[in-house]
């Protein structure tokens, strides 16, 4: 505490020459960096060992002899061939679709007016709040029903409603932040309403859609609960399904099953890492605002 | 007859622009959750034709007739509770170290986010990896350090199964609850925090007295998602243990999950999802409320 007083006084004598609190806090959270990243340096070396170097060297020992072939096993092994090119389907027809029926609602509900608009909105963003996880079993019957069991459509149609109701929250919020007067001078030139959300909405919300874009993608890319379900069928299987069974199957196959999870951690790391400052604000623009 | 034609011109397009989005909710998300709340008055397989009224009967059966659905409200509630404090303290306390000028803090605040982005179930296996007793990174560290005796294991033992899970969790979760609170923090008058300064305030009463209030906001919302995350864990736990070793690491979403899916009993299976949606309610419409009357006033 005094500590802290005292480099509050020096601060106001001018700068003073080391901040020893600065450097504290700066050096606990070099620790919890080092701890927060260690799995992964664990994962990658465990990735590239054989089972006898497992059981013989240190957990952080670099692999002396990396074996790459652990890479090719696994993704033979693991079916990730199959695994792979669904995820990739499933991915790809199922954000870019939901973002656009969502934009589509989002725009309908900021900006005509409507006799249930306002209900319809708080059904919506209710959903944001359910746990799609508590339904599994009548996601189930319902799919079933219209004979979709080990289908794209059977997958994407519930991941596309429980994608809905986010991205129409922060839509919505963003299409009622926009000036009346720039839809409205669209409008009088007689344009519809579809050609004023394509050429005046879509352009300037392009920021926010392409973090919802990356959000989604990674949500898609992870899911597993509804996939677990709804794809019975090993041919149908996405990544993370894949994952979980090599894992029941191969556990003891150490290097290849740590090759097998960062094959499949790999491509939403990369998406992360270079759409980083796209996350943050997708995820905040919602949820805090001021 | 002009006007009327451009309103109704109106209803169909706001039609035609709500429509998909709508239905695809309505069918995919809202019917499910009613159906489970119908179901959970029915005895059925999943599969046969005929679904026979039971009334009550399965709510009776799961409250005083399976010893697991205690068990697994006790862990859901003991994991909610854990996930309300822990991760958002070590979250708020990362955020507000990232948020004082210090060198490297973009890099570190991507270290910290990395894990949420990783699917549940690749952590999971990790986790279950790093866990392994024998060549687990836990047991490797515990053994170099000359702590063997400490070396246990983790998810087999039923007394720490859930906390062992609960440590994985916290490692993907904590990310999450510290952007949230760097962009509350964003919102912290910096002027009223110079003040303070000024008039000789240390760091400890300017976060007492000026950016913690500034941040009630940011709290509960934090607190809330924290809640309702934790009540949704399925991937985490059924990757790690499968609810197991005896069940004493069984969730309410997973054990619902396994009496539909796998015990093929729908009807006890929905009587338990329609107890952890309650819960769920119970949490989401104060909030809720409480966000709607928000934005009215800030409007």
């Amino acid at each position: 505490m005094t500590s802290a007083n005292l480099a509050a006084v020096q601060a106001d004598a001018g700068r003073p020459p080391r901040d020893w609190v600065l450097i504290g806090l700066w050096l606990s959270l070099i620790v919890v960096a080092a701890i927060w990243i260690a799995p992964f340096v664990f994962i990658v070396f465990t990735s590239l060992k054989s089972t006898g170097q497992v059981m013989t060297t240190s957990a952080f020992a670099p692999p002396a002899d990396p074996q790459f072939s652990n890479y090719a096993s696994a993704w033979a092994r693991g079916r990730f061939d199959t695994t792979f090119v669904n995820s990739v389907v499933i991915t790809a027809i199922k954000v870019p679709l939901g973002l656009m029926i969502s934009a589509m609602a989002a725009y309908a509900l900021a900006k005509i007016p409507m006799r249930f608009g306002r209900l319809t909105l708080v059904l919506i963003l209710f959903g944001t709040m359910i746990p799609f996880q508590v339904m599994l079993a009548p996601i189930f019957t319902l799919v079933n029903g219209f004979g979709l069991i080990d289908t794209y459509p059977g997958v994407i149609l519930p991941y596309l409603a429980f994608g809905i109701p986010y991205q129409v929250f922060i839509l919505h919020g963003f299409f009622r932040a926009i000036p009346h007067e720039l839809s409205e001078a669209a409008r009088i030139d007689g344009a519809s309403h579809f050609t004023t959300f394509r050429r005046v909405f879509l352009p300037v919300s392009l920021p926010v859609l392409a973090a919802l874009f990356i959000l989604d993608f990674v949500a898609t890319w992870n899911e597993f609960a509804m996939a677990l379900v709804l794809l019975q069928d090993r041919e149908m299987w996405t990544l993370p399904l894949g994952l979980s069974a090599f894992q029941g199957q191969f556990s003891r196959d150490y290097g290849q099953l740590n090759a097998a999870i960062v094959m499949t951690v790999l491509p939403a790391t990369l998406v992360y890492l270079i759409f980083q400052r796209y996350f943050v604000s997708g995820l905040t623009s919602g949820a805090v605002k001021g | 007859m002009a006007a009327r034609a451009i309103g109704s011109n109106m209803r169909i397009q706001a039609l035609l622009l709500l429509g998909p989005a709508l239905v695809i909710y309505v069918v995919f998300a809202v019917f499910p959750m009613l159906d489970v709340i119908w179901l959970s008055f029915f005895k059925w397989n999943g599969l046969d034709p005929v679904k026979v009224y039971v009334g009550a009967s399965n709510y009776v059966d799961v409250f005083t007739k399976d010893p697991v659905f205690w068990v697994a409200f006790r862990n859901t509630m003991i994991w909610t509770a854990l996930s309300v404090v822990i991760p958002p303290m070590i979250g708020l306390g990362l955020a507000l170290g990232l948020n004082q000028p210090i060198f490297g803090r973009n890099t570190l605040r991507a270290i910290y986010y990395l894990p949420v982005i990783i699917a549940p179930i690749a952590v999971a296996t990790m986790w279950r990896w790093m866990y392994d007793p024998f060549f687990g990174l836990f047991g490797q560290i515990l053994t170099s350090l000359g702590l063997q005796s400490w070396v246990m294991d983790w998810l087999g033992n039923r007394d720490i199964a859930l906390y062992s899970a609960f440590g994985a969790y916290v490692w993907q979760s904590v990310g999450f609850s510290m952007v949230l609170f760097l962009a509350g923090l964003q919102g912290v008058n910096r002027s009223l925090v110079e003040a303070a300064r000024i008039d000789g305030a240390g760091r400890w009463s300017i976060f007492r007295y000026v950016t913690l209030p500034a941040l009630r906001t940011t709290l509960t919302i934090v607190l809330v998602l924290a809640i309702i995350n934790s009540l949704k864990a399925f991937d985490i736990v059924y990757g790690l243990t499968g609810g197991g070793p005896a069940q004493s690491t069984q969730m309410l979403a997973l054990w619902a999950f396994t009496q539909s899916m796998q015990i093929f009993d729908f009807g006890r299976g929905s009587a338990i999802s329609v107890v952890l949606l309650g819960v769920t309610l119970a949490v989401v419409i104060p909030y809720m409320r409480w966000t709607q009357k928000r934005e009215e006033t800030t409007e």
